[in-house]
């Protein structure tokens, strides 16, 4: 019971969305009756940009910032898990600082980035405050990974004769795939939602991701409210997201409670 | 102390000389010096915090030594990382990796040396039979009971051809039956390498059953190096005496010094015997007896003494006993330094 009334709590919304996606929009605003249609999506879909460039757009923001993320974090989290205790504690509490810093007092210094290096308007370089923002989260979660593989199998590969690369590759990544899954989600998702940077750094049409390119939809009409629009943009937008999951949810499940029941 | 081989400079097995590790204010390994010749199988054997599988560390490369040197095969190691040791090592846990198949776990290692395929295959072929894997060759260890992971991680080991084997504790996670089953085809095994093997062990009977020499140590420091029959008939100090030997030697005050009495040197009488010439005696009471099958342990409590442990192949019939040995079985110990006095028996040979 409490489990249908959690599903209900959780899918109900989204149902919510989809069912509005297909009604034409006088419908949802109570003026006249409608049956179902497409028309909002045949909107979204043929619109200037099409919708399509906002979700690849989004993809490619997405991608990058998870990679670079994990680059920087594998050998972060690496090199924390194998410092002496006491230097391990210090530096790791220096990440969690970072990862409990509130991100909105930077908005302002990261527009001057922006400004001074000439990185508005390039998609790519999004990834740099993205990643920038996940990363102490990612380090800590990495390094609680790299601390429960037992020390001995990185020996046993040292005298294998495998270089630092090697291990890694081979030996310790494939190991750490859940908590490699579930950060490289957790990057994703946070790049996928980010609005404010996203606004402030992007202003031509055709570089928006998501968010903002939802915010405008929203806001496109001064005098209607495009509920079904709105609502197809959603159901789109999230779609991607629903096929990560379904794709990785038992790498992911098992990533995030890895480091619950050993400490 | 007796060296096995003459080290010279052309010596082919593995010589450890002076090794010691401290870290902090501790001393791990000290002054460690012992050598392995090829095909001969040394046992590191202690108590826990001995020092035993620091010492293996030093040598398979994993923790730097403090001081001291290592020497494979004329050559010095001592300050060469692991890989160009040429060293295997069996892990008490077997280390095995836990998501490769069992035929990927022996042959990453070729793999990434660059080994042209063909030739991996020609090797794990012939490992796999000869460790009886063939049949579990794609599964994954977590899949496998623990003789069949001791089994991979000894073909992991063999598969690289090393100039030296060692082996930390690679029996401690069997049951005892397939312990004792295991050590006549271990031993076989590791002599037919042909190369020096290191075997650390806290198991007594493993390492008498194992081992060429046996090296007893103590917090760090070598105790007694040599074959285990010298090492349970003449031991360098009471350490020894009492690690070796199941049951434990027993141990006897007298004034200044101790006697140290093997229990299957002692002897059951009825008390009140007449004691014969150059034997000593002890009378007391029996507590109790474990019967063993073929022996006997039969606990006899003395006066002041504590108990006897005397081993034999008959129980005794009565309750008041009479325990007594020759004074020449007796081994002596200064009974405050543990050292093993002079002029205690002379080494048995029967």
């Amino acid at each position: 019971m409490a489990r249908l009334l959690l599903l209900l709590w959780s899918l109900g919304p989204m149902f919510w969305q989809l069912y509005s996606s297909l009604k034409p929009s006088e419908a949802l605003s109570g003026v006249g009756a409608g049956g179902w249609t497409l028309e909002n999506y045949r909107q979204l879909l043929q619109g200037d940009p099409p919708f399509l460039t906002y979700l690849i757009n989004s993809v490619e923001v997405g991608a990058s910032s998870t990679a670079l993320t994990l680059a920087l974090a594998v050998p972060c989290a690496y090199a924390l898990s194998r410092l002496s205790r006491r230097q391990a504690r210090a530096l790791t509490s220096l990440v969690a600082a970072a990862a409990a810093f509130p991100a909105v007092l930077l908005f302002l210094a990261l527009l001057e980035l922006a400004r001074d290096w000439h990185l508005a308007n390039q998609l790519l370089a999004l990834s740099l405050p993205y990643a920038g923002l996940c990363l102490p989260l990612v380090i800590l979660l990495l390094q609680a990974a790299f601390a429960d593989i037992p020390i001995v199998l990185e020996e046993a590969a040292l005298i294998e004769g495998m270089d630092l690369w090697q291990r890694l590759r081979w030996i310790l990544l494939p190991l750490m795939a859940p908590a490699m899954a579930s950060s490289a989600l957790l990057v994703f998702l946070f790049s996928w939602n980010e609005y404010p940077i996203a606004l402030t750094w992007l202003s031509r049409t055709e570089l928006l991701t998501l968010a903002p390119a939802m915010a405008r939809i929203a806001g496109s009409s001064v005098y209607t409210i495009p509920y079904g629009a709105f609502a197809a943009a959603t159901v789109l937008g999230s779609a991607p997201l629903i096929l990560l999951m379904l794709l990785f949810q038992r790498q992911i499940i098992s990533g995030l409670t890895q480091g619950a029941i050993k400490g | 102390m007796s060296v096995p081989v003459s080290a010279g400079d052309g010596f082919k097995g593995l010589e450890l000389r002076q090794l010691s590790r401290r870290v902090g204010s501790h001393t791990l390994v000290d002054q460690l010096s012992l050598t392995v010749a090829p095909g001969e199988i040394l046992a590191l054997l202690g108590p826990s915090g001995c020092g035993k599988s620091s010492t293996l560390r030093l040598i398979a490369g994993l923790d730097p030594a403090s001081s001291g040197e290592i020497q494979l095969g004329g050559r010095n190691i001592t300050a060469l990382p692991p890989a160009e040791r040429q060293v295997a090592m069996v892990f008490q846990s077997y280390a095995l990796f836990p998501h490769l198949s069992v035929e990927r776990n022996l042959s990453l290692g070729m793999e990434l040396r660059g080994m042209a395929r063909g030739e991996i295959q020609r090797e794990l072929d012939q490992v796999l039979a000869l460790m009886q894997l063939e049949w579990l060759r794609q599964r994954k260890p977590a899949e496998l009971s623990g003789g069949q992971r001791q089994r991979v991680a000894l073909a992991r080991a063999l598969i690289r051809r090393p100039a030296l084997f060692l082996l930390d504790e690679p029996m401690s996670n069997l049951d005892a039956q397939l312990r004792d089953n295991l050590r006549a085809e271990l031993r076989t095994l590791l002599r037919s390498t042909g190369v020096p093997v290191v075997y650390v062990t806290h198991d007594q009977h493993e390492a008498m059953g194992l081992a060429d020499q046996i090296a007893v140590l103590r917090e760090g420091r070598l105790q007694q190096l040599g074959t285990a029959e010298r090492l349970y008939r003449d031991p360098a100090n009471r350490f020894v005496a009492r690690f070796l030997g199941s049951p434990t030697i027993n141990l006897i005050e007298r004034g200044t010094t101790q006697l140290g009495l093997r229990p299957e040197l002692l002897e059951l009488t009825d008390a009140g015997s007449p004691v014969p010439q150059g034997w000593d005696a002890l009378e007391g009471q029996l507590s109790h007896r474990e019967w063993l099958g073929d022996r006997v342990i039969s606990h006899v409590q003395c006066a002041e003494q504590g108990t006897l442990r005397v081993l034999s192949r008959e129980a005794p019939t009565s309750a008041a006993l009479q325990v007594r040995w020759r004074q020449a079985d007796a081994l002596r110990f200064d009974a405050r330094s543990g050292e093993r006095l002079p002029g205690s028996n002379t080494p048995h040979t029967d």
